[in-house]
């Protein structure tokens, strides 16, 4: 059996990669992306910690962030057709009216 | 049974109504709303007749009818509006609304058939007025009657500068407003005050704030006097109250408004003179009179205050030359006589010289207006003469007013003036060098010789205000051919000329004294049905107040000559003064080319003419002091107060202004922000230990 500090890193690790992904990219779709790893690698641990305590819950859980991802996602696609609508892209760093 | 005190209210209703009426449908009706003023007039003092009744057959009521403000609990401070039918009220029911009425059959004469404009205001003006002092009359607690008592004064405004178009009236008409409300400014702490000290502000019966000064006094009950010893306070109490008197009865110095107020319609000079507004000064001293016995101090002030108005006002009659100017100061002197007879015990004699001054003074404002209708609105004295010939009703009603006023015997004021007089001088010589207030009798003296001394030049200004204006020959065209005035003119001024000749004879007490008859109806009626006077309402009754006089007060009656030579001695002197001034102007007014011998005052008339200069230092104090300190305070205002708090809030501008910065629109800075913050706070719990206590 796998040590559960291995899925903590990997969770870190992936956490990290969309952190990375959205303080970098302008990329909306990217944005999209790295917001789905940072979801998963929340995922990653609730499985990980699941299997340590021998308790199902966690599981569970995380198939309720999986719904929950898909329907963030089609906010998320909504948002990102709108932005192509008023800029011609979906490049984020455009879209900066909402400043004071 | 359903008696007259049930219908009471319906005094005071009646005439808001015609207000109402006059007010929205005053211009749909024939002669701008003024019948409806008339009967509700009528209808007040058929009413008041029969509350006088009642009371006659030795009735009195004291009932609260509607408590608007109570606190939680039993003990609490309750605010209500009540009735208080006594002697004292019924009679001056009768006053009012009689001459409310006389006013208001006047005013077609003085308004409509001079075919003014805007008559519904004026109606509804004169409607106002007199439900206002009605209620202000029936009133059974102080915060009630300060009430109506405000509204009298806003009526007094809104009259007075009926003709707003012009450019005298409506400066008047502030300036009523303003001094009055100077006065009414001391009232209104006196009013809080009373309430703070007493719990109640209830005029009459158990409970009644008077009744629980008494108490307090003899040490029977508690009152909070916030520091001082009861005498201290109550006299304190009794000053801030007599500040609203003395702005409202026109004493000195807040008496400047009056012969201003002359810029009014000549009807409503004399609703404001004879029976509303200036009498409600009076009239709350005397309602309130238990309470200001308990005081001597207030009682010496109230007396030196109408002493002195009393001569100072009559001085400045002598060099005017309106009609209605001589009248104003006479206005202010004889409400000084009542002062006078207040502040020396002489409770009978203010009642009876209010009525009578009221019946006199409402005839002679309104003989003063029809000669004003007969001479185009003409009012200097010196362009009239001869209108004796030509208007006999008015003058000889006039005659009988000025024979009133200038208390020449029988006539109404003779009675009461001398009555006041002689008050004045048997309490002045009963505490001379006696007393707790040591100077009680000597001040009482002093009064009494201002007092004595007005009596000359009343009668000297009374009678040359008649001879200037009736007598010899006219001295212009429209005195040679004055225009006639019609029978709403000469009914009011027959009915009170009759009343300025009888109304004396209600008291007439040196008759009385000399035959043993009892015919001090006045005295008599204050006094109650019985022996023990009103038993319902002992706190209000003249024995209460005879008792007071003598066991608070300290005030006792002597006579330095026997009780009736004094009387005697005291009527003879004022009345051979009366007659002497009458005389004097005879002299020198009565001949066929009368001049101004004033002129040859020199200074003096300088000084008279322009009011002692009166106004002039009450501008001073108002432009010269109050503007600058109001300046200052403003200034104070506008730097340090706003000061302080804009110079905190710019603190936040600045630092919000500064911060607003990182809202630069752009998500990936959120983000950042978002993660480093996160970061920060994880490194926070590291360090810590992740509880931090």
């Amino acid at each position: 059996m796998v040590p559960v500090q291995w899925y903590l890193l990997l969770g870190t690790a992936v956490f990290c990669i969309g952190l990375f992904g959205i303080l970098t990219r302008k990329n909306a779709l990217l944005f999209l992306m790295s917001v789905e790893l940072m979801l998963n690698a929340a995922n990653i641990n609730l499985v990980a910690f699941s299997a340590y305590w021998g308790n199902v819950t966690g599981q569970t859980f995380s198939l309720f962030t999986m719904a929950l991802a898909a329907a963030e996602v089609a906010v998320g696609i909504g948002i990102i057709l709108v932005l192509y609508r008023n800029f011609d892209d979906v490049d984020v760093t455009l879209a900066t009216g909402m400043r004071w | 049974m359903v008696g007259a005190f049930d219908y009471a209210p319906a005094i005071v209703l009646l005439p808001f109504l015609s207000f109402l009426v006059a007010l929205a449908g005053g211009k749909y009706l024939p002669k701008g709303g003024a019948f409806g003023g008339i009967a509700a007039t009528a209808g007040s003092l058929v009413l008041s007749a029969w509350v006088f009744l009642t009371v006659s057959a030795g009735n009195a009521y004291n009932e609260t009818l509607y408590t608007w403000v109570a606190g939680a609990g039993e003990e609490t401070t309750r605010l209500t509006f009540g009735l208080l039918l006594d002697p004292l009220a019924a009679m001056m029911l009768l006053i009012v609304s009689l001459v409310a009425l006389l006013v208001h059959v006047f005013s077609l004469g003085y308004m409509n058939d001079e075919g003014e404009t805007g008559l519904p205001r004026y109606y509804a003006g004169l409607g106002l007025f007199t439900a206002s002092m009605l209620g202000f009359v029936v009133a059974d607690n102080l915060l009630m009657a300060f009430m109506f008592f405000e509204l009298v004064g806003l009526c007094s405004y809104l009259l007075i500068g009926f003709w707003f178009r012009d450019s005298g009236p409506p400066s008047a008409a502030k300036k009523a407003f303003l001094v009055t409300r100077f006065g009414d400014y001391f009232f209104l702490v006196g009013v809080v005050a009373v309430f703070a000290t007493f719990g109640t502000a209830k005029f009459a019966g158990e409970g009644a704030f008077p009744v629980i000064a008494e108490e307090a006094l003899n040490g029977a009950a508690e009152v909070t006097t916030f520091g001082f010893a009861p005498e201290t306070w109550f006299t304190i109490l009794g000053l801030l109250i007599l500040g609203g008197v003395i702005g409202k009865s026109a004493q000195f110095p807040l008496h400047t408004w009056l012969p201003d107020a002359m810029e009014g319609p000549t009807p409503v000079s004399a609703l404001i003179h004879a029976a509303t507004m200036v009498a409600a000064g009076v009239y709350l001293v005397a309602r309130m009179y238990g309470f200001y016995l308990l005081s001597p101090t207030a009682l010496a002030i109230i007396a030196l205050v109408g002493g002195f108005t009393a001569l100072f006002a009559a001085t400045m009659g002598v060099v005017k030359q309106e009609l209605k100017q001589v009248l104003a100061y006479s206005t202010i002197s004889q409400y000084g006589y009542m002062m006078l007879a207040l502040g020396t015990g002489g409770y009978v004699a203010a009642v009876f010289h209010l009525t009578t001054h009221a019946i006199f003074k409402a005839l002679l404002f309104l003989g003063a207006g029809s000669v004003i209708i007969a001479m185009h609105h003409n009012e200097n004295m010196w362009d009239m003469g001869g209108l004796k010939e030509k208007m006999p009703v008015t003058y000889w009603t006039f005659l009988s007013g000025s024979l009133a006023l200038a208390g020449i015997v029988p006539f109404a004021g003779f009675w009461s003036k001398d009555e006041v007089l002689f008050e004045a001088l048997i309490h002045g010589f009963g505490t001379l060098g006696t007393g707790e207030v040591g100077m009680l009798g000597g001040i009482y003296l002093l009064a009494y010789a201002m007092g004595l001394l007005a009596v000359f030049f009343t009668g000297f200004y009374t009678f040359r205000m008649l001879y200037l204006t009736f007598h010899r020959d006219a001295r212009t065209e429209t005195a040679e051919d004055p225009e006639p005035v019609r029978w709403n003119v000469k009914g009011p001024l027959a009915v009170l000329g009759i009343g300025a000749a009888t109304i004396g004879l209600i008291n007439m007490k040196p008759v009385a004294e000399l035959t043993g008859a009892h015919i001090d109806f006045l005295h008599k009626w204050l006094l109650g049905p019985e022996e023990g006077g009103w038993p319902a309402l002992t706190s209000t009754g003249l024995h209460h107040y005879e008792e007071l006089l003598h066991d608070a007060a300290h005030v006792t009656a002597g006579y330095p000559l026997g009780e009736t030579t004094t009387l005697l001695v005291s009527a003879l002197v004022s009345l051979s003064l009366a007659v002497a001034g009458a005389l004097v102007a005879r002299s020198l007014y009565g001949g066929p080319d009368p001049v101004e011998h004033t002129d040859r005052l020199g200074g003096v008339k300088t000084v008279l003419m322009h009011n002692y200069y009166q106004d002039e230092y009450q501008v001073w104090l108002a432009q010269g002091v109050t503007v600058p300190l109001a300046r200052a305070a403003d200034k104070f205002d506008q730097g340090v107060v706003d000061g302080v708090v804009n110079g905190i809030s710019s603190v936040s501008l600045f630092t919000g202004s500064r911060f607003r910065r990182i809202q630069s629109g752009l998500v990936t800075n959120y983000a950042a922000l978002m993660t480093i913050s996160l970061v920060l706070l994880l490194v926070v719990f590291v360090v810590f230990g992740g509880v931090v206590n």
